[in-house]
């Protein structure tokens, strides 16, 4: 029998006919269809064990104690132990995928043109390690490092030598301090609340303005000052006069500013605050042998063109220091050598930007908040392990100085322990083995020592820089720390709900006087500098203001100074 | 007549490879590490399904025992069977978990809480996982080679599915349709 292709076509048809009532093409289309939710490049959720882990935050000083829910090793989300996060504690696992993390650098190089540059420093000339964050045990490590190389000078942003005690106020006067914006530490500043009157003087309408009884829509930099000759009979103004007999009636008093800066201080003490709503900052234990090192040294008291070797730690978010401001302190032919995180800050400036790790992989303790009057001592334990290539900035710092440096937390812990003082997870020091007490540290356990507070120092006033030929009245947004989760960054890109940082807003007046639409190219210009910017036009500023966001690129030029104008591009 | 029986002869093939032949290719079988009878452990050592399958402090469910729960019983082999011996010699001695294939797993964007159904609905572990409990030894997983889900979640006779039309069906039956977010969080 012959097969024709009339056959064969039959047999086909009567196949395809057949396959219809059998699972294949029905499962096929399944199958694809499932697959295709797994295709690669869909991330896959590691598998494990969930379980919690406990740390600290160390994204911001308030060192909020943190519950990780954690599958396998890895933090899938975290929550707040004791009290409630913030959105940047609630998104902090997120910082190690941030998409400009620097994961790798040219570390035994930078090592080597460091070792070059310090055979080479003249007598005048200084190796410096700037901290942004001070008051830590690697600050303690760079200081040590500092004394023990010639010439070596520790410089930190400028530091208040106060804590406020905001349960013991009755009434506040906050000059432009987002009180309800990160400042301090969040839950503390919640729970006072109810009991202090509020007036908050910003040219904003911030949460915090929201959130006061009383919100002075003003420029808050001079109040200070007028208050205080309003106290003392020498001023005319009404208003004034009836703010100021309000603080002196409504006691205890306590005023604040972003920095506690001298003449708020000075306002505090003609209130009679001090020992009452203002006391000396705690001071934690250090280990007899750390308190020969280097001193803290303002940035100002630098001689100009010394810095030959410039180290700077911004592997923590902390203070920020405008980059004029330190240029002008560098040689002729500087090495600066940035540690961080990413590029994004001084990492631009540097000729080294090494990687180093960044929360939650990294173990570091924070130091106290400015609302804290005990003295405190808590640890920021690793949730995940660090890439391969990051660098100890500590370590890095006291091997360049030749320094033998252990484990500095573990000895910090133990001074601690020694003094036999304080409470850690409501249990006494004194009785506690020093093993417990660190294996408590290193669960999120807080180390607290109500030890009466001294009376507080009275700092110098910073100089502020004005003038006429800049118009507008600078107010940095938000008071939240430099470090930005890739989440929040999403929600300035796809929303109104934070300033980008390449933006500014005026008041839609302002912006038709500089001659700039909404959305238009602008430039920023300042005392210290300029930059190029877009402008929001928005009827939420105040006449007057430039609001600009707080970016390092921004910070630079607008950092160290309180008015700025705005010109079209 | 003849183009009828060509035609047929289609038919029948198709329906032949489709039913019979098309299961062996599209599924890998993988055989299981140890030859487990839930039968022996349930009449002889008399265990509940809870007393290996147990809920941890926080209500997760810990799924399939992992060595040290073995190790428990078996530190020396109790009895004298070949796969007694084969799973003191090649696991609990060395100290190496087995790879257990798992017949009910849900894919990474279901979130099934067992202590909800297990707990709260009262549900019995046959519900799902049939007869298994009662299973003297354990079947090699059948796995799709395209998907990657176990046959299983198809279902068998004695073994209802568990795909998502088979959740939907029951809390529809039970009126405990909430919202996708239930399950796909």
């Amino acid at each position: 029998m012959k097969t024709t292709r009339r056959d064969i076509f039959k047999f086909v048809g009567g196949s395809a006919l057949g396959a219809l009532f059998t699972p294949v093409p029905w499962r096929l289309i399944t199958d694809t269809a499932l697959w295709s939710e797994n295709w690669p490049g869909i991330p896959q959720p590691v598998s494990g064990e969930i379980h919690t882990k406990l740390t600290r935050c160390s994204l911001c000083p308030a060192g909020c104690a943190v519950r990780a829910r954690c599958v396998g090793e890895q933090p899938v989300s975290l929550a707040g132990a004791a009290a409630p996060l913030c959105v940047f504690g609630l998104v902090g696992h997120h910082l190690p995928y941030h998409p400009a993390r620097l994961k790798r650098g040219p570390v035994d190089e930078a090592a080597a043109a460091v070792a070059e540059a310090l055979a080479k420093c003249g007598a005048e000339e200084r190796i410096a390690v700037l901290d942004l964050r001070p008051g830590r045990t690697a600050s303690w490590t760079y200081r040590r490092a500092m004394a023990a190389v010639p010439n070596g000078v520790y410089v930190a942003p400028r530091q208040t030598t106060v804590a406020v005690n905001l349960a013991a106020a009755k009434t506040v006067l906050s000059l432009g301090a987002p009180l309800f914006d990160g400042w301090g530490t969040p839950s503390n500043v919640i729970a006072a609340r109810e009991h202090f009157r509020l007036i908050h003087a910003e040219a904003l309408e911030s949460q915090t303005a929201v959130m006061a009884d009383v919100w002075l829509p003003v420029d808050p930099g001079p109040l200070a000052g007028e208050i205080a000759r309003a106290l003392k009979g020498e001023s005319a103004d009404a208003e004034t006069t009836a703010l100021a007999r309000e603080l002196r009636d409504n006691g205890p008093a306590l005023v604040v500013d972003r920095e506690m800066s001298a003449e708020v201080l000075e306002l505090n003490r003609l209130l009679a605050s001090f020992g009452r709503t203002v006391v000396a900052a705690p001071e934690t234990p250090v280990p007899e042998s750390w308190k020969k090192a280097a001193p803290v040294t303002d940035l100002s008291a630098v001689t100009d063109h010394s810095i030959r070797v410039l180290l700077i730690d911004e592997s923590v978010p902390g203070g920020y220091v405008p980059w004029p401001q330190i240029a002008r302190k560098l040689s002729a032919d500087p090495l600066v050598v940035a540690f961080g995180w990413s590029r994004l800050g001084y990492g631009r400036h540097a000729q080294y930007a090494l990687p180093t790790a960044v929360y939650p992989e990294a173990i570091d303790d924070i130091p106290a908040a400015i609302d804290s009057v005990a003295a405190t001592f808590r640890i920021s334990v690793p949730l995940v392990p660090a890439p391969a290539g990051v660098v100890s900035p500590a370590e890095f710092i006291a091997r360049l100085a030749g320094l033998q440096v252990g484990d500095a937390l573990r000895e910090r812990a133990d001074a601690i322990h020694k003094t036999g003082q304080g409470t850690i997870r409501s249990s006494a020091v004194r009785g506690m083995k020093a093993d417990e007490f660190w294996k408590a540290l290193n669960g999120g356990g807080e180390w607290t020592w109500d030890k009466p507070p001294g009376p507080p120092k009275v700092m110098r006033a910073a100089p502020d820089v004005r003038s006429d030929n800049l118009p507008l009245h600078i107010a940095v947004c938000g008071g939240g720390p430099a470090l930005a989760s890739p989440l929040m960054s999403k929600v300035y890109q796809e929303s109104n709900l934070r300033l980008a940082p390449n933006y500014v807003g005026l008041h839609p007046s302002d912006a038709r006087a500089c001659g700039i639409e909404d959305g238009g190219r602008a430039i920023l210009q300042t005392g210290d500098g300029q930059v190029a910017v877009r402008v929001v036009a928005e009827v939420g500023i105040r006449p007057g203001v430039v609001q600009v966001a707080a970016s390092p690129e921004v910070l630079d030029v607008c950092g160290g100074c309180s008015s700025a104008k705005v010109v079209p591009a | 007549m003849r183009g009828k029986i060509v035609f047929l002869a289609g038919v029948l093939a198709a329906l032949g490879g489709g039913w019979v032949g098309f299961p062996h290719v599209i599924y890998h079988s993988r055989p299981q590490p140890v030859n487990f009878s839930h039968k022996v452990h349930a009449d002889k050592a008399g265990s509940k399904c809870e007393d290996c399958h147990a809920f941890r402090e926080d209500g997760s469910f810990a799924g399939i025992p992992t060595l040290d729960k073995c190790a428990g019983c078996h530190t020396a082999p109790m009895g004298a069977t070949a796969a007694e011996k084969n799973f003191i010699d090649q696991f609990v001695t060395p100290q190496r978990e087995p790879q257990w294939a798992g017949y009910a797993r849900q894919p990474e964007n279901v979130y099934f809480p067992h202590i909800t159904h297990v707990k709260l609905a009262k549900l019995a572990c046959e519900r799902c996982h049939g007869d298994q409990g009662a299973s003297d030894g354990l079947r090699p997983q059948q796995r799709d080679r395209i998907s990657g889900y176990s046959r299983d979640i198809w279902g068998a006779a004695g073994r209802p599915g568990m795909t998502m039309n088979d959740c939907v069906a029951c809390h529809r039956r039970l009126r405990l349709e909430h919202s996708c977010l239930d399950c796909h969080k």
